[in-house]
Order: structure tokens, then sequence, then C-alpha cells
């Protein structure tokens, strides 16, 4: 007699059994961590402030992730490669200048990453300093705070890892005041790339901080491009606002890739049109011609350093990070041995150490309104099922989990409604804005 | 760090003792009539997903992953209570994404149910609806405890024979250095090279390859199969074996064999048929690695029994790249071992019948697999309603016979 019916139920719902056992042993993120309050929404996904429910009542930035969607329509499907990226590298990563993963948990179609907190970002601090300071950051937390960026892009690379969207925002100050390198959402292990580069992911690093070979079509790009991009955020935080502000050519509708002109014109501004003295791949360049056509312009970065980095150490350094031929461009190895670290003021390991009380950066303000929607429904146990649900027939799939949450995403998210589990429109704006806040901070992303 | 083994998921939470992996297998074991079946499950599986991997033009690295990801969802989980069709689907569409090939959920879905729908398989119920596999999927990562980044033996092999991200030698056999640099090693403590045929290097390839369809890849770091794996080939590969007994008796070998003086351009063409003779030294090689000898002897030891149990694992196979047919084919077999000629098809028929074990066809594990997990079922389902197990399973034994 049990053969048929186990038979029909191994054939309807083939991992009844797995699933109830996973169920039942899983422990909700709610039982584990409470929301204090929302942070951001990014291009994958929220981050919530969460203090953990252990003892240490520890602080945490909890991530989640958005489901992918095509087109307008939510279909679930599956982890994306961004998330997977983030989780894969993050697993193996450990180091002081690297923001850490607690845990990873997985949960109603959502995916949480636990990481340590951190009270501030780079933007943060430059919106501080512009906004509300009105005076520019002192040298020695400028060289701190590169130095201990360079010094976690330097075990990145080391790892073979290629970061690809390092900018303010995504570049972390803990309240003790270290640097964390965050947000891995881009980056790549290229120590055994199976695909070249350029098939994955067709545009790399947010506009104002993408390199000129990226930007001039190269197919094939190393570590350099995150050299670049550290000297941008060099100049950013000695200037207080991007170096390179270009506005950002969209896709057309082939989806082909544009020619980026006008960030070539801002970065040409300060640099100086290439030559081939400076850059001898640079006829090769698939955008060569197009660039050739731009009006051309002298190389000006000293002048642009004099008042703003005030240092001819700290001028030779962002010099060299903004070489053009990027098999020139000082790698995080060599930059990190610039003599500008060596030179007095030196480093310190509390960024923030030179920094009067009142001169601090405040503290990253959270909202509520988007906090509670975090968890969405409470999902129904599904310990449950098994016992509660007679066995045999067709009903065994109609209780588990995927259901239940394809019920809730199609009827509950409504962004900002309380029950924005899977909310994937956007929604609301992070609680800082900073003043540059707009599209060309995101992330464009094809393919 | 994600090329730093010793610091790596892999290394700290994922190389795993015999006694775990029995411990893994105890409630099938109570399911199975012969614990031999579960070690030929090992290798049907693999050969599910190789076969699964190429329908979705895998390379071997990727279909390496998915057997790995595989392997370790089964330290943590039974047979007899998880449908494997439906974790090897999850395991290739996770392993795609790890490392950069994605597939798109819907031709993953595609392809998964199309191919175990056919035969030998006959999976009629594998879910048209994506988010079944999707549902899978985060199970699967879950119990992957997030740890995606895999190391494989390939790359060792690769940096201990310099062999570039060949175009010329591989095509064939699948995917010899596709795109992979040889970096730093990490282990060991020279950093000589060993200059192999390419044939023989082929052949350390296969057995490498050859090794997934067993727990070595959870008991052992990749870069000791490879070494065991070059050790083997060296003493498998014939030229490579004649090579290594003249260096043993070099003192009398070498006037014997090398030609009157010519020059050099010509003997090359004569001698033993294959290129340059290269006066390596084998044994001074592996001695100089510096690592343990008597591990790598086991471990030889233990891809030799996974070639015997395979030898009677019958399933007309299409794999091309594996070094079975080195193992126990004839020795006009073995010079051919690895290419696209590889012996999968050799003789296991030609074997004396009498002293043939008895042995598996997938249609019979896919019916030992039915059966315990129905019988897991019904154990399950009697627990649930509170009835005691056991007495409930004579119960039924009794009135089914009766
Ligand atoms: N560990 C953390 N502690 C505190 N705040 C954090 C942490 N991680 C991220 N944040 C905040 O959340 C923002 C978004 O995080 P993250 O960059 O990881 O997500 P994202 O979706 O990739 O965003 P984007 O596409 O904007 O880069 C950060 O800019 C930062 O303000
Ligand atoms: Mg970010």
């Amino acid at each position: 007699m049990h053969e048929e019916w186990s038979h029909t139920l191994l054939q309807s719902d083939p991992m009844r059994f797995y699933r109830a056992k996973r169920d039942r042993l899983h422990q909700a993120v709610t039982s584990k961590y409470t929301i204090l309050g929302f942070i951001s929404s990014g291009t994958y996904g929220r981050v919530y402030k969460a203090q953990s429910l252990e003892p240490d009542g520890q602080i945490h930035a909890i991530k989640k992730f958005k489901p992918d969607k095509e087109g307008d329509v939510v279909t679930y499907t599956g982890i994306s490669q961004s998330a997977i990226r983030e989780i894969a590298l993050n697993r193996e990563m450990s180091h002081e200048n690297v923001v850490a993963l607690k845990e990873v948990i997985l949960e109603d179609k959502s995916i949480y990453m636990v990481f340590e907190y951190a009270e501030h970002d780079f933007l943060q601090v430059i919106h501080h300093y512009s906004q509300t300071l009105r005076i520019q950051i002192a040298s020695q937390v400028l060289k701190s705070l590169i130095y201990q960026l360079l010094n976690g892009l330097v075990y990145l690379h080391s790892a073979h890892i290629l970061h690809r969207d390092l900018k303010p925002a995504n570049i972390l100050i803990t309240a003790s005041g270290v640097v964390k390198i965050g947000d891995l959402g881009l980056a790549r292990l290229i120590y055994q790339p199976l695909q070249p580069l350029f098939a994955g992911d067709k545009v790399v690093v947010t506009i104002w901080y993408r390199a000129p070979e990226l930007l001039l079509g190269a197919k094939h790009y190393n570590k350099a491009v995150d050299c670049w991009a550290i000297g941008c955020v060099f100049a950013e935080l000695a200037s207080l606002r991007p170096i390179f502000k270009g506005d950002e050519a969209k896709l057309d509708s082939k989806k082909n890739v544009p020619f980026q002109r006008d960030q070539l014109l801002k970065i040409f501004e300060v640099l100086g049109t290439p030559t081939e003295k400076d850059w001898s791949g640079l006829k090769d360049m698939p955008e060569y011609q197009n660039m050739k056509r731009l009006d051309t312009y002298p190389n000006r970065l000293a002048e642009w350093c004099q008042t703003r980095i005030r240092s001819q150490q700290g001028y030779d350094l962002i010099r060299q990070l903004f070489a053009y031929d990027p098999d020139k461009r000082l790698t995080a190895k060599e930059a990190l041995a610039h003599k500008w670290f060596q030179e007095d003021l030196r480093p310190t390991r509390n960024v923030f150490f030179p920094v009067s009380a009142h001169h601090l950066p405040p503290q990253r303000r959270i909202t509520q309104d988007e906090a509670p929607s975090m968890m969405g429904m409470p999902a129904p146990t599904q310990a449950q099922t098994l016992s509660q649900v007679p066995l045999g027939h067709g009903q065994a799939q109609g209780q588990h989990l995927s259901q239940q949450s394809q019920l809730n995403l199609s009827q509950q998210s409504k962004p900002g409604s309380t029950a924005s589990f899977g909310s994937v429109s956007g929604g609301a704006v992070g609680s800082f804005s900073g003043g540059q806040g707009g599209s060309a901070r995101k992330k464009p992303r094809i393919g | 760090m994600a090329t730093d083994f010793w610091a790596s998921s892999h290394y700290k939470r994922w190389i795993v003792d015999r006694g775990t992996l029995k411990e893994s297998r105890s409630d099938d074991l109570q399911y199975v009539d012969d614990p031999e079946y579960l070690d030929f499950f090992a290798i049907f599986f693999a050969n599910v997903i190789t076969k699964l991997g190429k329908k979705l033009n895998f390379r071997q690295r990727v279909i390496a992953t998915a057997i790995v990801f595989f392997r370790r969802f089964y330290i943590k989980n039974s047979y007899c209570e998880t449908d494997p069709f439906i974790v090897i689907a999850a395991c290739c569409y996770v392993a795609g994404k790890a490392e950069e090939s994605p597939v798109h959920i819907k031709n993953m879905v595609a392809e998964a149910r199309l191919f175990f729908s056919q035969q030998p398989y006959g999976v009629k119920y594998f879910p048209s609806d994506n988010s079944k596999l999707a549902e899978m999927e985060f199970y699967l990562v879950a119990d992957l405890e997030c740890d995606l980044t895999v190391f494989h033996p390939y790359r060792t092999l690769l940096s201990i024979c310099k062999k570039e991200s060949s175009n010329d030698l591989q095509t064939e056999a699948g995917e010899v250095g596709v795109g992979v640099d040889d970096g730093p090693r990490y282990w060991g403590s020279g950093d000589g090279q060993l200059e192999l045929p390419d044939d023989a290097f082929q052949l350390a390839w296969s057995i490498v390859n050859d090794t997934y369809r067993s727990d070595l890849c959870l008991l052992y770091p990749p870069h000791l199969l490879a070494i065991t794996a070059l050790y083997l080939a060296v003493v498998l590969h014939g030229p490579t074996r004649e090579l290594l007994q003249q260096q043993s008796h070099s003192v009398e070998a070498t006037p014997v064999h090398s030609s009157p003086r010519r020059s050099s351009r010509q003997s090359s063409s004569t001698s033993l048929g294959h290129a340059k003779k290269p006066s390596q030294d084998f044994v001074a090689f592996f001695a100089d690695l510096n690592i343990s000898m008597p591990l790598v002897a086991t471990i030889a030891q233990e891809i030799i029994s996974l070639y015997t149990l395979w030898e009677r694992y019958l399933e007309d196979s299409d794999l091309v790249d594996s070094a079975r047919g080195t193992f126990y084919g004839h020795a006009s077999a073995q010079t051919q071992s690895g290419g696209s000629h590889s012996g999968v098809s050799t003789p296991v028929e030609s074997l004396d019948d009498a002293q043939k074990p008895h042995g598996a066809t997938p249609t019979f594990l896919l019916q030992v697999l039915t059966r315990m997990r129905e019988n897991k079922l019904s154990d399950m389902a009697h627990a649930s309603s509170g009835r005691p197990v056991a007495v409930n399973k004579m119960l039924e034994r009794t009135q089914a016979a009766g």
C-alpha cells in the first residue's frame, strides 16, 4: 500500500522532508537581531542597522539583497550574480581594512548579509567637511584615510580580487577610525578568469571613478582600474568634490556602450590630453578615433594640487595614480610605499586621531519608516507542515515557502508599504543623500 | 584570502576526515542493502553532473566545482531524504555563478528537465517552475555555509608542469589550462618544474578529473591530489615509465640507449617517439616537493581503489576525459589514454566473468535510491504520526508478504 502514496509524494514534492528539516533548524533573522533602523538603499539592496540579541549586543549592518527582476516583473530568478560574488569573496576574506562579514542568513527568498558596523563612510566625511565644517580635511587625516584604503586594496589585490567599484560611498570608517573597504558586489576574482573580464559585465566602476582605459573601451583591464579610482577618491577628499564630475552617456537602445565623451573631457581638462608618449597602447584603444576628435588640453594637475593637496609628495603620489598608461600607473603596493606616507605627519591607526571632538563626523543617521518592513510578513513555520498536512495526494505542494512568499511578493510589494518585503522599485531614498547624490553615483549595469 | 589555500574556507571548513564522512552516511546506511551502493552513487552522480555540465557548455573547472558542492551537500544530508536530481541542478546553477559562467535559470531548468527525463534517468517530475530551483539554490547555499570559493588540483598541475593556457594541447580532452595562469605555490618548498610529454600530462589531468568520482575532494587538499595524479601518470605512462626505469639504472642504461652522437635534431625524431629526451630525475623531483610521500602513496592507493570499483560500474558512457582505461585496459590502451580515444569503452566485458564481482548500472542504482527514499518516507510518516517506527515497518512487511 505505502509504495503508491510514497511514490506519488516523492514525485510531487521530492524535497519535502529535507525542507521540513531545514526549516525546523532555521534561525530567523529576527530571532537573532533587533532591527534598529534603515540606513540606505543601494543598487543591490537595502542596508539596516541592527543589534545582536546575543549578550554582547553588538551593532551590525545588515544588507538585504533585492530579488532580481527582469523588466518590470519580479520573477524569482535565484540569487543574483552580484550577491554570489559578494558572498563568495567575503567568506574568504579577513583583513583589518576590509569590512568583515559576520554571517549570511538566507530566509524567505531574501539574503541577509550581516557585516560589522561602520559608523561613517568617505562620502559622509566629505559631506560633513564641505557642508557642515566648511574646512578642508587636515592633511594628516587625509593621509591616514588614503593609507588605510591602500592597505586594504593591497590585500584585495594580493588575493587577486579586483574591487571595481571604489568610490567614497563604498569606503567605510568605523567609530574608532579604521577604514574598511566595503561593497564587494562588483568585485571579482581575477586569478583564474574563465572568461575575459569584459564578457561578464560590460560596464564597471561608477563613471566619475572610471579609469581612462575603460572609458576608451578596453576589453582587457586589470588592477590598475582600482588604483585610478583611489586617485579620484584621494582628490575628492582633498577638494571635497569629485575631481572628474562628468555626465554619463547612456546606453542606446541596442545596449551598445556609448563613447563617454564628457567624462573623458573632464579628465583631460585636468590631466591634459594623453599622448602616445604617455601611453603607448593609446592608439589601439577602441575609442581612439572618437577621442582624437576632442579638443586637446594641457596638463594642469600640478596647479590643481597646489591649493588642494599642499604637499609635493602628495602631488607626486596622485600624479602617479593618475598615470594614463595602466602599466605605468602605481600599483597599490607601490603607492603604499610612497614617500608621502613616510613624511611627517605620519598616518595614524585611528584616522580621526588629530580631529577634535566637535569636528568629528556625526553618527550615521537611520530612519524608522523602512525598518519594520525588512522582514515582510511573518511566514508560517515550516516545521508544522509535516505533521499537519496529511501525507499523500497533491496538497503536499501547497503550503511551503516559495508559494507563501510569492503571495507576499505579488500582493504587498508597494514601495514604502509596511510589508515591502521584496520591494524592488527603488523605494525610499537613504537617510543620507550627500550633496552629490545623483544618478552618477549609481552603478550602471547591463548584461 | 581567495588565493591563499591555507586561509581559505576550503581548507578550514571543508577538508574532512573519514570518520566524518562515515557519520554523514549513517542514515543512508540504514536504508541501503549494501554499503558499496553508496560508493557507486558517488560515481553515478558525478557522471550525471559531468554530462549535464557538458550540456550547459561548462568548462571542466565549473563541473568540478558543481561536484564539490554536491559532495559537501551530502556531508550534511542523506540521499534517502533528498532528491539528488534537484540538488544536482542547483549545484550546477550555483557553480555557474560562483565560477563566473552563469546560466540563466530558465535554461538551467530546461536543460536539466530535458536531460533528466531521458534514459537512463527517466525523471519525469523535475519541476518546470523556476522558483523550485531557486528555492533549492537557497537551501543549498545555506548548507554550503556560503563557502563558494573552491580550489581544484588543476592549478597545481599546470603550475608544476608549466603548461601555459595552451590552445594546442587540449581541445579534445577538455580544458587544460583555459585561462588559468600559474600563480605562486601555496604548498611545499621547491618551485621545481616537471617536464612531461603532453600525453603524460594529459593522463594526469584525466586522473584528476576522475578523482571527482569519489570523496577524495573532501578528504585531501587539491595540491596533493594533483601531485598524486602526476605521480601516477609518471608511473603509468609508457614512455615516461621507461625513462623512469632508465633513471633508476642510469649507469648501465645510458650508454645502451643513447645513439652514437649525431646532431641533436635528428635524434629527437628517432628516439622514444617523444620529443627531446627530458633528462629529468623524477624521483628527485617528487622528493624535492617537500610534501609527504607516504600520504601521496595513500592517495594513490585510494585512486586505484576508485578505478577498481569503477570497473564494476557499467554505464555506456561518452566521457572522454577519463583515465579509466589506463588503469585496467591493456597495454595498447595506455599510450592513448586521456585523449579522445580514451578508454572508457575498454574492456569491462573482457574480464573473466568468474572473477567479476557483481556490478552496478545506472538503472539499478536508481532503483536502489528510490527504494531507500520510499522506505525512509514511510518511516518518517509513521514516526510523525506517533507510532513506533520499527513496529510499523515490521507490520508492513508482514502485510506485504501476506
Ligand atoms: N558595514 C556597514 N556599516 C554601516 N553602513 C554600511 C555598511 N555597509 C554599507 N553601509 C551603508 O549602506 C550603503 C550601501 O551599501 P553597499 O554599498 O554595500 O550596497 P549597494 O547596494 O552595493 O550600494 P551601491 O550600489 O549604492 O554601491 C553604503 O554606502 C553605506 O552607507
Ligand atoms: Mg555601494
